[in-house]
């Protein structure tokens, strides 16, 4: 039998606020989140509720009854980021440990209990825990997934704990809705009489199917225990992050490097060791005076070595302005990837690749990694849709080029540059572009393309001619047929 | 690749007297010889054509610095007959200062064997002397597409490529500058092969 213990945040969003030392939380303050197109509150703190206010209250309404009421909108996003860091810190409890998003986590204490001193100490110290850390936490320990949610949030104490194999009985007196069900399912129960889970078992379960759906009666057995419901234990994301604080500021460029170094041999240790590398590496630096600075410097292809990160950090650390120096330092590698860390080559083409990725790298966080491109080929028969500029910062992708069908101009005019005409002809005989005027020695044309005929407004069917002038320069004029008088282009220049 | 050699006497390789290291060179046909770990500046209508050439002999990615206005206009279907345009990386500058600055550092730092720098305005002493040194560090070899004006620069060898009106796919190319050789004209010409790909034919010298 399974013993799981889940852990209920109720408060999230506001314990977030406290632990940020949010001076409005002193008075009635409420967490307001968008519901059915008006904003409505959703967690409120002890004033507000001893004010009268409930969740699920609108705006107005709750400022009519409390005048005095603050809010601040819900940011599911750094709310997300506090319950992730709670799952790695549930390591501490048990090894595995699921998320119960949005506001749960949900622990396998099998085996792990008694290192506590029992599953009620267990959940003392997890709540003592919680309480140094400000944040409010609720707690039910039961043999199933199901169970043990419903203790947590529909229990009678803080800590509810069901003893092992007496399911039924320790989830009789809960309200049907601790089954996290549907609300309609609950809204049906409820209008037949049905309110605790109790009154539930005294039905026969193919009646209780036939009449609510196999949802309630899965969701019965599975809290009972009846049928299983393991839980799947994922270990939270690891974050590649390393901080320093100093007691007094540091201000000089070698001391902050020297920061820097031991910062990122920390993560890089990590980073080898887990055989992984990151594209982006952000330093965050506190100054004393004007606040977090943060830097951040890209890799053509994933670092995990100490040298390149102190390397491309030097420019904007030497370009960063302080005055009393900084004592906050926090470096954090984003988008980590697996890499295969390889013996060394003999051969020049690992080094030139190196080379290669460093030159990309020092290119690219100065000038910026949009403007590292390759040419990538699209399949279409008109000559500025064939191919593509894509970014050549990024996993590899090895393009095939197959040999080009036909003879097309080094420069591709975009738009096609008009070209005046001096003697008239198909192509024109003489014609004079960009301040020079040109004749034709020989022509050989038309290629004739026709516009994509999925797309919904055609363009003119176009004629392109490749021109030999007289003067050597090999020119692609381009006209579009049926037009009178003729207007001709310059499309492109050959080489 | 076939060539007939001019009838005077071949061109002498590459020698170093003042540059500390000699990186070889690249021979084109049989006697046209550019060295590597030097700048090479390439002005006229068809530079491409000689640049591209270069980028043929050489292995490994090659880099092309230049404005997004050069760059944009820049058709891989026609680069692909000479290199793999799989090769090619684009290096975008938003200045002419810029774009030295990114050819500089990839010279410096090495990975291509072959930077191509586009500019509209060539180099001075001092730009290309900068190109010079970051060249000669890694033995890459440093190409000057010059589309306007050059200044006396401190470049090895500089050439002026133009099409030839008589037959499709021929240049002239005419070396105006060339610190360590001769100064010729080569008529150069692609021939397709049965494999799909070109070929450079370098046909009689053309004396001035």
């Amino acid at each position: 039998m399974a013993r799981i213990l889940s852990i209920w945040l109720p408060q999230l969003p506001l314990d977030r606020l406290i632990r940020r030392n949010d001076p409005r939380i002193g008075g009635p303050f409420a967490v307001v989140r968008e519901i059915k197109n008006a904003a409505r509150l959703s967690h409120l703190n002890s004033q507000a509720l001893k004010a009268g206010l409930a969740p699920g209250m609108s705006i107005p309404d709750a400022r009519a009854i409390c005048p005095d009421l603050l809010t601040d909108p819900e940011d599911p996003l750094r709310d997300a980021a506090l319950l992730r860091a709670l799952w790695r810190w549930a390591d501490i409890l048990s090894p595995r440990i699921a998320l119960d998003a949005p506001d749960g986590l949900l622990l396998d204490i099998k085996g792990c209990a008694h290192l506590f001193g029992g599953e009620q100490n267990m959940a003392n110290h997890a709540l003592g825990r919680l309480a140094d850390m400000q944040i409010s936490a609720r707690i039910g320990i039961a043999d199933t997934k199901g169970g043990a949610r419903a203790l947590a949030r529909y229990g009678d104490k803080e800590i509810c704990a069901a003893p092992p194999g007496q399911m039924h009985d320790a989830l009789k007196h809960l309200p049907i809705a601790a089954l996290d069900l549907e609300a309609s399912i609950v809204a049906e129960l409820a209008i037949s009489g049905l309110k605790t889970i109790g009154q539930l078992y005294e039905i026969r379960n193919g009646e209780l199917a036939r009449r609510f759906g196999l949802a309630l009666t899965q969701a019965l057995d599975t809290s009972t225990g009846h049928a299983p419901d393991p839980i799947t234990p994922a270990a939270a994301d690891p974050v590649y992050a390393a901080r320093m604080s100093l007691p007094d500021p540091i201000g000089y460029l070698s001391d902050i490097e020297g920061v820097l170094e031991r910062l990122a041999t920390s993560i890089c240790e990590r980073l080898q060791r887990e055989q992984k590398g990151a594209r982006r590496f952000r330093l965050i630096v506190r100054c004393v005076d004007t606040g977090d600075h943060t830097l951040s410097v890209g890799f053509a292809k994933p670092c995990f070595e100490v040298g390149p990160i102190l390397q491309q950090f030097a420019r904007p650390l030497s370009a960063l302005k302080m005055e009393f120096g900084a004592d906050w330092f926090r470096l954090l590698a984003e988008i980590t990837e697996p890499v295969r860390i390889r013996q060394s080559q003999f051969g020049e083409t690992r080094e030139t690749e190196e080379q290669l990725a460093r030159t990309m790298a020092t290119l690219g966080n100065r000038i910026g990694f949009d403007h590292i491109r390759r040419f990538a080929s699209y399949d279409s028969h008109l000559p500025e849709h064939a191919f593509l500029q894509t970014l050549a910062h990024g996993p590899e992708q090895p393009e095939r080029w197959q040999a080009a069908a036909r003879a097309r101009p080094i420069r591709l005019y975009q738009p096609p540059e008009y070209l005046r005409i001096l003697e008239p002809g198909r192509p024109p005989k003489k014609f004079e572009w960009r301040g020079a005027s040109y004749d034709n020695k020989r022509s050989q044309g038309p290629e004739r393309l026709t516009s994509e005929w999925w797309r919904a407004r055609p363009e003119h069917v176009r004629d392109y001619w490749q021109m030999q002038t007289t003067s050597g320069l090999r020119l692609w004029l381009l006209t579009f047929p049926g037009k009178s008088p003729p207007e001709w282009f310059v499309a492109g220049r050959f080489a | 690749m076939e060539i007939t050699s001019p009838s005077s006497a071949a061109l002498p390789s590459t020698y170093t007297l003042s540059s500390p290291k000699n990186h070889g060179a690249i021979t084109l046909g049989r006697n046209i010889s550019l060295a590597k770990g030097r700048v090479h500046e390439i002005q006229g209508d068809s530079a491409e054509s000689l640049a591209l050439t270069i980028a043929n002999d050489v292995s490994g990615p090659i880099i092309w610095c230049g404005m997004g206005r050069q760059l944009g206009a820049l058709c891989p279907w026609a680069i692909q007959p000479f290199i793999d345009p799989a090769r090619l990386l684009l290096i975008e500058g938003v200045s002419r200062a810029e774009v030295l600055w990114a050819g500089e550092q990839a010279l410096h730092i090495g990975g291509a064997a072959c930077v191509i720098i586009e500019l509209s305005l060539g180099p001075n002493l001092t730009e290309s002397r900068r190109l010079q040194l970051a060249c000669e560090e890694n033995g890459a070899i440093g190409i000057l597409l010059i589309n306007g004006r050059t200044q006396s620069s401190a470049a090895e060898t500089r050439w002026q490529c133009d099409a030839l009106p008589d037959a499709p796919l021929t240049w002239k190319w005419r070396c105006l500058k060339n610190r360590k050789g001769d100064l010729r004209t080569w008529r150069a010409e692609w021939q397709r092969k049965i494999n799909g790909s070109y070929t450079v034919h370098l046909a009689t010298a053309v004396t001035t």
